[in-house]
């Protein structure tokens, strides 16, 4: 019996790699194929040498970074709070974050562009100046649109990792020994939830680097749009592309990783 | 002089009904070891909730040495806390667990190592500085969450049902080391719990709680041998309650079903002949009684079963409609009476407690 469920979940497990890793798989092939008869890197090599390619993606990671730090800022106190003290408004602050999933892309954009395309007025009171007219600030209308789409995988993310330690608890632990709010948090609750904020912000940095609908009707040197041009113009050197990006991402990952990796602490504490 | 006070405090939670505390009044000595004992949901972990700061008082005032509390944040309190799931911190090992609340403070770095140090001796944990909690048991976490709480010299140590997720031998052995940590530190302790062999072997004084009030504050022996309420004398220890009928009550004399017993006149005080009384005594009040010699307070009964509890065997004596339970130290040299037979038991006087 046990065996046979085993095997099942192996076999479970192996589709699902499968599903996973094919079409990498496939891509990367079809990468290797830009000279005919013959597999080499030339693609890569072509891909390379267009400097929009370093440009567009070292953009894309400066704003996915940015997307991060804002959505790290904004989510955290709050799924730390909800689960501490307003567990009433779980629900409420679960749908607001889900939000994304229902609204399209492209209606968030021209949503964006009706906002902070022209002066922002409540009741006729001047608030804020076209933000899209400058550059820097279409930036941070950018990085705000992108806040909103990671929403769901920050939130779930932090959320799940609050759960998986008891939070209250802890805290009280923490405050009984002197420790103030600001404490709690950076001392406890962050260091226990590196791995959740790790996945939230692995997720993130892949969207950002991918998303092409917000970027392109913003006209920011996203590498979504690039990427979306190449694939137009140049198959082969897109499929190169999206293997390098796919390396990038994790290698970007990797990196946090470290960095916020503090001595030996184990990723998976607990039993 | 007195230590802690908590003086008329109720706590309502919100969209409740009943008060989940309710007029608690307790004075409580320096170096004194205070246990609440009651039942689930009685009120316990509130108390001490509020001793902490975790939750406020609806009403009335805690005080420590003097000063009014009542009102200071948690982190302000300086009171060690223990809590049942031990609440160690993953991400950091025992000796940066037991030293966090002195790195808090901003103690040098030379002070805290010397601290945690004396901290992982006072448990015997020394050689454990390194460990992650999780590379521990049950019971060397919870005597680091011990340590944790006392390092920072708190004024006051609490512990909520410190004991209950570890097995029966480490309850033991651990609650007598805590027990002996507190008296080696003089350290003024209140202890959680809802069992009552903790409770009584640890305290100098118990507070036993039902449904958010105070039902009697007494040393052990006194909470046991002379329990106020119906409800303490049958939650703490095991009791046999007899309805009964008051016949004369200048000379102490009820009927118990067909027969007729004889309990202290001054139990019957205030109460009329034909009153209906309950009279309880405990199971270890009884004795079998063999010689023929004793004409007092005697049952006779078939012995219904017989459960042999190491220390004592607890007979279940049928006695017209009563089960009666008596307790008989346990003797290699004497075999426990053999079910179906008929036994003769009495009981002195002094061992019955009339509740009205
Ligand atoms: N945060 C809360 N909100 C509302 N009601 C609560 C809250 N905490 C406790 N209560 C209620 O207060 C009463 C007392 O609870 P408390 O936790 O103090 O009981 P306890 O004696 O510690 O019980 P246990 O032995 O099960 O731990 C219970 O009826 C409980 O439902
Ligand atoms: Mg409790």
């Amino acid at each position: 019996m046990s065996q046979r469920a085993g095997w099942f979940a192996w076999l479970i497990f192996v589709i699902g790699a499968l599903y996973f890793i094919l079409p990498l798989f496939g891509t990367f092939v079809f990468s290797l194929q830009k000279v005919r008869g013959s597999l080499g890197f030339s693609a890569y090599e072509a891909a390379f040498a267009n400097p929009d390619f370093l440009r567009t993606f070292l953009f894309s990671s400066l704003i996915a970074a940015l997307t991060i730090i804002v959505s790290l800022a904004l989510i955290v106190p709050t799924a730390f709070w909800v689960n501490l003290r307003m567990p009433r408004w779980r629900g409420v602050v679960e749908f607001i974050t889900l939000l994304p999933f229902v609204i399209p892309a492209i209606v968030l954009v021209f949503g964006v562009i009706r906002t902070y395309g022209k002066p922002l007025t409540l009741f006729g009171i001047p608030l804020l100046p076209p933000l899209l007219n400058t550059e820097l600030s279409t930036n941070i209308v950018l990085v705000a649109a992108y806040t909103v789409l990671s929403l769901p995988y920050m939130y779930r993310a932090t959320d799940n990792g609050l759960r998986a330690m008891d939070v209250r608890t802890l805290a009280e632990a923490a405050q009984s020994l002197g420790a103030n709010w600001f404490t709690v948090l950076a001392r406890v609750i962050l260091p226990n939830l590196r791995t959740a904020l790790l996945s939230g912000a692995l997720l993130t940095f892949a969207i950002v680097i991918g998303e092409y609908t917000i970027a392109a009707f913003l006209a920011r040197p996203m590498f979504g749009p690039y990427l979306q041009l190449q694939v137009r113009n140049r198959a082969y050197e897109a499929a190169a592309l999206t293997i390098v990006a796919f390396a990038l991402t994790w290698v970007a990952m990797g990196i946090i990783d470290l960095i916020t990796r503090q001595r030996a602490t184990p990723l998976t504490g607990g039993r | 002089m007195t230590f802690l006070a908590l003086t008329n405090v109720c706590k309502v939670f919100p969209n409740a009904t009943t008060p989940a505390v309710d007029n608690f009044n307790l004075k409580v000595e320096r170096g004194e070891f205070i246990s609440f004992l009651g039942p689930s949901g009685c009120g316990k972990t509130t108390t001490l909730r509020m001793v902490a700061g975790f939750e406020f008082p609806t009403a009335g005032a805690i005080t420590i040495d003097g000063k009014d509390i009542t009102g200071v944040r948690p982190n302000q309190r300086n009171i060690g806390m223990v809590f049942q799931s031990y609440a160690l911190f993953p991400n950091m090992t025992v000796a940066d667990n037991i030293g966090f609340g002195l790195k808090v403070k901003g103690t040098p770095k030379a002070e805290i190592k010397q601290r945690v140090a004396e901290m992982l001796t006072l448990i015997k944990l020394e050689q454990l500085g390194g460990r992650y909690p999780y590379q521990l048991s049950g019971g060397q976490q919870q005597r680091v969450a011990l340590a944790r709480a006392l390092a920072i010299r708190p004024q006051l140590l609490l512990l909520d049902e410190p004991l209950s997720a570890l097995d029966a031998k480490i309850r033991v052995s651990l609650r007598n080391e805590i027990r002996a940590i507190q008296r080696q530190l003089g350290i003024t302790t209140i202890y959680v719990t809802h069992d009552q062999e903790e409770a009584l072997s640890l305290s100098d004084r118990v507070v036993v709680m039902n449904a958010g009030v105070i039902e009697q504050i007494g040393a052990p022996f006194e909470v046991y041998n002379f329990p106020k309420t119906a409800f303490v004398a049958s939650f703490v220890g095991t009791l046999n309650i007899f309805d009964a009928r008051v016949d004369d009550p200048a000379r102490g004399v009820l009927r118990l079903a067909d027969a007729t017993i004889l309990v202290e006149p001054t139990h019957l005080s205030g109460l009329r002949a034909g009153d209906a009384v309950k009279v309880a005594m405990r199971p270890e009040m009884i004795h079998i009684e063999s010689t023929g010699a004793v004409d007092e307070n005697v049952l006779t009964g078939v012995v219904e079963n017989v459960a042999f509890l190491g220390a004592v065997a607890r007979i279940h004596l049928r006695v017209g409609e009563m089960t009666v339970l008596v307790d008989e130290f346990n003797n290699p040299h004497l075999a426990v009476p053999a079910v179906g037979s008929t036994l003769t038991c009495y009981f002195a006087r002094e061992g019955c407690i009339v509740l009205s």
